[in-house]
């Protein structure tokens, strides 16, 4: 059977044997083999916060991956293609060209009862990015992120000098027990921090050159992915198994939604709207 | 209340029991994997002179629990095959849940196979110094490789526990060997193709038993054909029976109605071909193969308890009615009809290794010989009994910790509905 054990010779069954088991091993070994050194180049790219969050992507609900165009209308169903950045995406860009989002005239504006300021742009994470005149880049939780953690127990907030990326974990926040990351809209280094009293933010500088925010949600998008969050929300507490109110006048989120639901699993609930499965 | 160490390990969003009454449940079966080891053991020390298997007798108890388990952990090569080469992506919510399936029978039946091929010490010699006159050969390199295969498709799923993933190793290797997995799938085919046939061709190379020799095409009995075959049409029906089950026991909705449908159509579809090929097979055997050997079929049912019942069973009422029944819309909708078609399509393959194995061996072949009888003793019921609990303990770990099924989360509230419409994909077959 094998060329060393005793009386073997080569046949024809010898040949097509050998061959078969030996292309199966071989087929196995190289595909872990190739795995394994992936691996070993990923990590060493620091590519792990980008596979991280493909992965969460991949295993997030499919009304969950839709495109923003969705959202707006332009498209009645379609998922996004590559993990909500919008940056390299050619539909997007001949969408935008085409109609491009309107900006509204108002500095602050108020959608469902809650404060989404337009002069900065939106991750579907919820956390938004205002660029300041220095160059630099503020980060911060939007008003839905805030009131579904309240205040919360801890932050895990980035060290001044370290680097964060498109979709990669800007902070971690921990409320009762929920423990959740929250994803960064842009790339860059972070140069500042905002602690307990200041609120929690980044300033974050650009690496090289002004940074693309052309995968941010903005002026006119921000309203109906607002309404479509909502909706998320509702089903996430039901699927927890909390009686979701609802009012025919809309009403407004409490400014502490985890604290209305003291036995509802709040790190669910924070998993499906922070885009953590 | 689940333990706040154990609450890490847990995906997020799905409930599990408390740890109290996870222990509660594993503790039957720890015990009997406990005895199950200790029979093996004996076994194993002592030889095998603790069976009640002989020289002439030497497939028993163990030899059918492994061809049955084979068969139906099919559903794990034949879903790969289903969702990453002819891409049913519908099926992606049953995936981990075969492959759970798939390592848990196959290591099951190589445990089975060790302590029944005895010297343990000696188990390399099978690889090093092959039996080239041996099917089994083909059997164990194929079961071995695949096992192997198996359990490289197990490691994503584990290495994607919520507290595993925070090792930024795991969750790269998880992601990197995730996307070759389609490679996995197609090696899986190929190996289990060929172990499944050549787990019937060994039968059917059988000449001095006439019962179980069948005429083929080249070197192939037509056995190495009806296993493939069979096999393939059962694991989707033991991947709806297990995934029924489950559900039952946890109180949980786990997979959309339209998969069950999409399983059971594929496993109707392929269940008919196997009805039909085995019918044509044992028509020649009855009127040609046998009689060329000397004896006629009906010499074969004479001897109690295997009456021609056994070959009804089989073909009809385990065959031709869940096939069907998985073939008619209106019905394989129905839970009530679905489960037992499904149940019984598992029953009619056990059947099926259960006569290759046991009415075999059991029969007369010379003017001399006489029908023999053989009940297992407590030692072999022992390692069986214990190679089922392992597969009970190995699945609720897995069920309890990883991401069996994906779509668990999403159908907590979904009502199930009364008729849910026909998959999608289900046209392409």
């Amino acid at each position: 059977m094998f060329p060393w054990n005793y009386g073997f010779h080569f046949g024809a069954a010898s040949y097509i044997f050998l061959g078969a088991f030996y292309i199966v091993v071989l087929v196995v070994a190289t595909t872990l083999l190739n795995a394994l050194w992936r691996t070993k180049h990923s990590l060493s790219e620091g590519k792990v916060e980008d596979i991280r969050w493909h992965s969460d992507f991949h295993d997030l609900s499919a009304a969950d991956r839709s495109c923003r165009h969705v959202l707006t209308g332009e498209f009645t169903s379609r998922e996004c293609p590559h993990a909500f950045d919008c940056r390299q995406c050619e539909t997007h860009a001949k969408l935008i060209a085409l109609h491009p989002p309107v900006h509204a005239a108002e500095a602050e504006a108020e959608i469902f009862g809650m404060s989404f300021p337009l002069d900065r742009m939106y991750h579907r994470g919820h956390t938004w990015a205002r660029p300041e005149a220095d160059g630099t880049v503020t980060v911060g939780l939007d008003d839905l992120g805030a009131r579904l953690l309240g205040t919360p127990d801890a932050v895990d907030l980035p060290r001044p000098g370290s680097r964060v990326q498109v979709n990669g974990t800007a902070f971690r926040i921990h409320k009762r027990e929920a423990n959740v990351r929250v994803l960064s809209p842009v790339d860059g280094e972070v140069v500042e921090t905002g602690g307990p009293g200041r609120g929690f933010f980044l300033r974050v500088k650009p690496l090289s050159g002004p940074i693309d925010m052309r995968h941010l949600l903005r002026g006119s998008e921000v309203k109906p992915w607002l309404m479509r969050e909502l909706e998320r929300l509702q089903l996430a507490l039901t699927m927890e198994g909390a009686s979701v109110p609802s009012l025919a006048d809309g009403g407004v989120p409490v400014s502490d939604i985890a604290a209305a639901y003291p036995r509802t699993d709040w790190d669910a609930v924070c998993g499906e709207m922070f885009l953590e499965p | 209340m689940v333990n706040n160490v154990d609450k890490e390990f847990i995906t997020r969003g799905v409930r599990r029991c408390s740890t109290p009454r996870f222990v509660l449940w594993l503790a039957p079966w720890v015990a009997l994997l406990l005895f199950g080891v200790y029979s093996a053991g004996l076994c194993l020390v002592k030889g095998l002179n603790q069976t009640n298997m002989d020289n002439r007798y030497a497939f028993g108890l163990w030899i059918f629990v492994d061809l049955t388990i084979i068969a139906l952990g099919a559903g794990a090569f034949f879903t790969g095959f289903l969702l990453y080469i002819l891409k049913f992506k519908e099926l992606r919510s049953v995936i981990n849940s075969a492959v759970v399936i798939g390592v848990v029978c196959y290591s099951g039946a190589m445990a089975a196979l060790m302590v029944d091929v005895g010297q343990p010490l000696r188990a390399w010699f099978t690889f090093w110094y092959p039996n080239v006159h041996s099917m089994l050969t083909e059997v164990t390199f194929c079961i071995s490789c695949y096992l192997a295969v198996l359990l490289i498709e197990y490691l994503p799923i584990v290495l994607k526990n919520r507290k595993l993933r925070e090792v930024p190793g795991f969750l790269v290797f998880e992601f990197e060997l995730h996307k070759l997995i389609y490679v996995l799938a197609g090696v899986g085919t190929f190996l289990s193709f060929f172990h499944q046939g050549s787990l019937g061709g060994l039968y059917g190379v059988l000449r001095g038993r006439p019962f179980a020799f069948r005429e083929g095409i080249f070197v192939w009995p037509s056995t190495f054909f009806l296993f493939i075959i069979s096999a393939a049409a059962v694991g989707p029906s033991f991947l709806i029976l297990t995934t029924w089950l489950v559900e039952k026991i946890t109180g949980k909705r786990l997979v959309k109605d339209r998969v069950f449908n999409l399983l059971a159509r594929i496993s109707g579809i392929l269940l008919a071909i196997y009805v039909l090929a085995k019918t044509v097979d044992t028509l020649i055997w009855i009127n040609r193969t046998s009689p060329a050997l000397g004896f006629t079929a009906s010499q074969y049912y004479d001897w109690k308890p295997f009456g021609t019942w056994i070959l009804f069973a089989e073909i009809v009422l385990c065959g031709l009615v869940p096939a069907l029944i998985l073939l008619t819309p209106r019905l394989r909708a129905r839970r009530a009809w679905l489960i037992p078609a499904a149940a019984l399509a598992c029953t009619g393959i056990a059947l099926n290794r259960y006569v290759q194995t046991v009415q075999t061996m059991a029969l007369p072949t010379l003017s001399f010989d006489k029908f023999l009888s053989y009940t297992p003793s407590w030692q072999e019921t022992g390692t069986f009994l214990g190679v089922l609990a392992y597969g009970v303990i190995v699945y609720s770990f897995s069920f309890r910790y990883f991401r069996i099924f994906p779509e668990e989360r999403e159908l907590k509230t979904e009502a199930r509905p009364r008729h849910e419409e026909e998959p999608a994909l289900a046209g392409r077959f």
